[in-house]
């Protein structure tokens, strides 16, 4: 699988994971993509844990990111979401909820899925477990399989990457666990 | 050669308040001032002169000639919104224009024949302008201004006087075409004289030694001469739209209406100067006296009604006037306007008018200080960054970031705060014991550190740390601080 199936237009997708498992790098990833394509990307920070700094040396170009804090608002960060994918002209709309995801009934995630294929913009949902369920297009999920780190092995002087394995939980219209695995190396 | 061009507005006061309220241009109209039992009608339009109302009758006189006549008080701001409007629409005609009284602007025309064409069709580019600010004109154009002046009130709606025919074509017109003040006609009168041209035909010194300065001037306009420069007029640096109004607004609804038409009038003088409205000034006259002022900033430059109505409405529904309405004045802060034609394999990114509705509404939801585009901070201090504007166009993100950048690059997940951990160091004093990160207690399994950083040490906001990447023996990947100057560390983040 590639980064493009994550951000299929009109598509909900799902990145889920422990903690250090590499979902914010692949989400940078998509940001970075969206950036080099010239369109538009938003992303609502659930937590305020979105790191500029490290997202432009991955890539993302933030003068293309509209950045919404929502400082800990699960409530308000997805009435921001609902509103950002209803606005035409976005390419990704990210929404990032944490180690904490809030409860979302099946009617909400399935207006947010309609929403989403009548604006045409590609959302994207990090969290620590699935938010959506069956209202998600495409799941994935990352692990991460091992650290890179450069200098003497002993004393290692930074932390050079890690690599991480991306694999498919549930792609509507296919089995589950039948989508294919992606080593994503950040 | 010259070529003047002078637009008239027939009857501007009461055109004015047409303006603001088209319904009544095809009711009689008269515009009235002062106290009762003294007021009086200073100005009516032409269905209520066709009734006998004009201007000098008392209200009770021109109501009794009148019965279904309509008075509006005069507005001083209503008159001066239309008389900017109209000198704007003007100059997106010709560079040089000159004020030459209420409805009353001067056009230098010259030069303009191979930009639009010949006289006749800068008169009808010149009455569209205004039309399209909502006045009906009437234009003359001659050689002079003062013939041209005298042109706009005789004949067709563009009435051109060839170069060098001035005096016979306007020598035949009525002295009362001039409207000249009532001592000077009545002496005119007293003399015999009844056209323009008998006027003119008057030796210049015998006038001057018999009625002075006044005498002069009608003479001068007469013979369609000149004797003051052309004081060209610049846009003021202010765009403002105001609306009185007889009736208490306490509701939105209604006051959406009205603010709807007010900016709808601004947007049409923003779109002849070529401007955009990069910030809004509203003010609401209350009943009880006072004012309701509100500066609403617009999420991204624009010119159209709908999206500023949108944000005004919005931002007038999170703090309402405290009293009943009865006055509107909107003005606004104006940028030049910018035309970016996006290439052809450019993606699409969202229009400005959906943008400014969605920034106002998630400002509105999560704060204004919330949202927008990081903008990487000029220091090494950790997290140095601010919130700038959002602009996705083309133009605003010109230099896109091909390949910046490290793809896959790990990303920091930031605490903010950071949060005090425990750590424990071995003898090379490299960490060994977390407490309190992502685990009550973790061991250190491979470290690489320190990156030692320090700032602003020059203007009291002095910094020092020593940043170290740790992999813990629960799984987490942190970032560890440890404050140079008071021994602290703290987690500043996890890498994810």
């Amino acid at each position: 699988m590639t980064l493009d199936q994550l951000l299929r237009q009109g598509a909900v997708t799902e990145i889920v994971g422990p903690l250090c498992s590499g979902r914010t790098s692949l989400l940078a990833a998509c940001l970075r993509e969206v950036a080099r394509a010239g369109g538009a990307a938003a992303l609502i920070d659930a937590d305020d844990a979105f790191d500029p700094a490290s997202a432009s040396r991955a890539g993302a170009d933030l003068r293309r990111v509209l950045w919404v804090r929502c400082g800990g608002r699960r409530d308000a960060a997805l009435r921001a979401a609902d509103l950002l994918v209803r606005c035409p002209g976005f390419a990704l709309v990210a929404l990032d909820v944490g180690e904490s995801p809030p409860r979302v009934s099946l009617a909400q995630a399935f207006r947010l899925r309609l929403a989403v294929r009548r604006g045409g913009a590609a959302l994207i949902v990090v969290a620590r477990r699935r938010v959506l369920g069956a209202g998600a297009t495409l799941v994935v999920e990352t692990r991460r399989r091992g650290l890179a780190w450069a200098g003497p092995r002993l004393t290692p002087t930074r932390l050079a990457g890690a690599e991480t394995a991306v694999s498919v939980l549930r792609r509507q219209g296919a089995e589950a666990g039948g989508g294919g695995v992606m080593a994503w190396s950040a | 050669m010259s070529r003047f061009a002078c637009v008239r507005v027939p009857h501007f006061v009461a055109a004015a308040v047409e303006r603001v309220e088209p319904a009544l241009s095809e009711r009689p109209l008269a515009i009235v001032a002062g106290a009762p039992p003294a007021t009086r009608v200073v100005e009516a339009n032409g269905a209520a002169r066709e009734r006998g109302v004009l201007p000098g009758l008392t209200d009770a006189e021109a109501r009794a000639r009148c019965p279904g006549l309509v008075r509006r008080p005069l507005a001083d701001e209503v008159g001066a919104s239309a008389r900017h409007a109209l000198l704007e629409a003007c100059l997106g005609v010709s560079p040089r224009v000159e004020d030459a009284g209420a409805g009353l602007v001067h056009v230098d025309i010259a030069g303009l024949g191979r930009l639009i064409g010949p006289d006749a069709a800068v008169g009808e580019r010149l009455l569209r302008a205004a039309r399209a600010v909502g006045l009906e004109a009437r234009v003359g154009i001659a050689g002079s201004r003062a013939a041209a002046r005298v042109a706009a009130r005789l004949g067709a709606r563009v009435n051109v006087v060839p170069p060098g025919g001035e005096r016979r074509a306007l020598g035949a017109a009525a002295l009362a075409e001039l409207e000249l003040p009532e001592e000077l006609a009545q002496t005119f009168r007293r003399w015999g004289l009844g056209t323009l041209g008998e006027l003119a035909a008057l030796p210049r010194a015998g006038v001057a030694a018999r009625l002075g300065a006044p005498g002069l001037s009608a003479h001068d306009l007469a013979c369609g001469q000149d004797r003051e420069p052309f004081r060209a007029w610049a846009p003021p640096p202010f765009w403002e739209e105001a609306q009185g109004l007889e009736w208490e607004l306490d509701a939105l609804p209604a006051l959406e209406a009205v603010l709807g038409r007010v900016l709808a009038r601004l947007a049409t003088r923003l779109e002849a100067a070529r401007l955009w409205a990069d910030a809004l000034d509203v003010r609401l006259e209350l009943a009880p006296g006072g004012h309701h002022t509100r500066a609403v900033a617009l999420a991204a430059p624009m010119g159209e009604v709908r999206p500023m109505l949108t944000l005004l409405v919005l931002d007038l529904e999170a703090h309402p006037p405290p009293a009943p309405v009865v006055g509107v004045s909107v003005s606004a802060r104006v940028v030049p306007r910018r035309a970016v034609a996006a290439g052809l394999w450019e993606r699409s990114v969202p229009t400005v008018r959906d943008l400014a509705a969605v920034l106002t509404r998630l400002a509105a939801l999560v704060g204004q200080a919330r949202v927008g585009a990081a903008v990487l901070g000029d220091s090494h201090r950790p997290d140095a960054h601010t919130l700038g504007p959002f602009d996705p166009t083309p133009a605003g993100a010109r230099e896109l970031s091909e390949g910046a950048g490290v793809p896959g690059a790990l990303v920091l997940r930031r605490l903010r705060p950071p949060r005090e951990v425990a750590v424990e160091t071995d003898a090379a004093g490299r960490p060994a014991t977390v407490r309190g990160a992502t685990s009550a207690e973790a061991r250190v399994v491979t470290c690489a550190g320190p990156w030692r950083s320090s700032g602003e040490w020059w203007d009291g906001r002095a910094w020092a740390r020593d940043e170290w990447d740790v992999a813990l023996s629960d799984g987490a990947l942190c970032r560890l601080a440890r404050d140079e100057r008071t021994g602290c560390w703290a987690l500043d983040g996890v890498y994810d």
